[in-house]
């Protein structure tokens, strides 16, 4: 299976925030409180940086390295709410082209496409992320050998676009 | 054993281990099981008796509002608690009988209400003659009159009812409401809360009239808590009257 995402322009704003994330990142970070508190504290400061970058100020373009470490701060709330169940591999940001794009420009298609695969099967799954030709290529591999659900994320220059 | 027994059910493995310690540290609870997904629930459910099911909504396999309406099934079924992250889903979750619906995470307060509610719905049943009537729902889902959506609104806090055409207008602690009914199904759905119909147009909470006035023509007038005055026809005057008494 292979889809296309279009990533939003900096025009869109940022991204909607998910209630049912936050909540139940909360509900996970209280669950390590007695037997992890170091991670309960982490859990609670990813979330923090996940939604200060959501809803801060300035909304206009970021640089993709920003981009992607706001990816990687999503996934790693997902893998504290699913121990386990979530493997990822990212890119380097030197790996990709140093342009802007919107907030949430790989983040939310990624977001979606693993939330799909969390709500309509069990079982661990891979999520891997590489460079491609104008963007990113993504494959979310599952254990239960079902093929990999393949997504395309286009990365245009949101600061060209809009010039 | 005392307490209640209690299956919470989750995909979410620290979700799952959260609400089993906030309910294990619950004085109303004496035994507290999980399952990780709507058919482990499933199995449990079939091998054991369980007072609640505190379940949430969005889980692959079996969902667990598909789950709760399985459970109509059963000849004793536990009453359903749904905890979840999902608010959107409260509207179907009341559609099949819920007790409660709790967002996560929840706070302890919150959780020992729902298990009141629990509580109280096991006395209720326990009490109950072998083909009770139909109870009255604790929440109800109805319709924001702006069309913006639909609301929880526990029945507790609704005062009256208004007929308006095909609707229902309803108004509640929390603000006016519209439903697609008429008062008649509403009298009959609500009727065990404590709701009569006092008018063609009227469908009161009794629990919220504070004073029946007679009317030199017949009828009356019956003041609500929130000070409305609803007017009340006059061949149910009498009836009314003695049912406040009662």
């Amino acid at each position: 299976m292979s889809a296309q995402a279009q990533a939003p322009t900096a025009g869109n704003g940022a991204p909607p925030i998910s209630a049912h994330f936050v909540n139940n990142v909360l509900a996970a970070a209280a669950s390590y409180i007695d037997d992890d508190p170091d991670l309960a504290r982490d859990v609670l400061a990813e979330l923090g940086q996940f939604l200060s970058y959501l809803l801060r100020d300035d909304r206009g373009a970021v640089a993709v390295s920003q981009e992607l470490a706001h990816t990687a701060t999503y996934l790693r709330l997902q893998q504290a709410r699913f121990p386990g169940r979530i493997t990822t591999d990212l890119p380097a940001p030197e790996a990709l082209a140093a342009t802007r794009v919107a907030p949430g420009a790989i983040q939310g298609p990624i977001a979606e496409a693993l939330g799909r695969r969390l709500r309509e099967r069990a079982g661990a799954c891979a999520l891997t992320v590489r460079p491609a030709q104008g963007g990113l290529e993504v494959e979310l591999a599952g254990e239960d050998g079902a093929p990999a659900e393949r997504l395309a994320i286009a990365l245009g220059d949101v600061s060209e676009a809009t010039a | 054993m005392s307490g209640l027994r209690v299956l919470a059910v989750d995909d979410e493995p620290r979700a799952l281990i959260d609400v089993q310690r906030l309910l294990e540290s619950s004085p109303r609870v004496g035994y507290v099981d999980t399952a990780g997904g709507g058919r482990e629930a499933l199995v449990k459910l079939g091998q054991g008796s369980y007072d609640a099911l505190f379940l949430d909504v969005r889980m692959p396999e079996i969902e667990g509002l598909e789950l709760a309406r399985l459970l109509r099934r059963f000849d004793d079924p536990p009453g359903v608690v749904f905890l979840t992250g999902h608010a959107d889903a409260a509207v179907e979750a009341f559609e099949v009988q819920a007790l409660d619906f709790l967002v996560k995470p929840v706070t302890r307060e919150r959780l020992d209400a729902a298990l009141g509610r629990i509580e109280a719905w096991r006395s209720r049943r326990a009490g109950a003659p072998a083909a009770p009537a139909p109870s009255a729902p604790e929440v109800v889902a109805l319709d924001n009159p702006t069309g913006a959506g639909k609301r929880l609104v526990r029945l507790e806090t609704i005062s009256y009812v208004d007929a308006d055409g095909d609707y229902a207008r309803i108004h509640a602690a929390d603000g006016d409401f519209v439903l697609r009914a008429p008062l008649s199904q509403l009298e009959e759905d609500w009727g065990s809360a404590g709701f009569a119909r006092v008018h063609r147009a009227h469908l009161v909470n009794l629990n919220h009239a504070i004073e029946l006035r007679s009317q030199p023509n017949g009828t009356a007038v019956l003041s609500m808590r929130d000070g409305t005055e609803i007017p009340v026809a006059r061949r149910t005057v009498a009836a009314l009257r003695r049912r406040l008494k009662a």
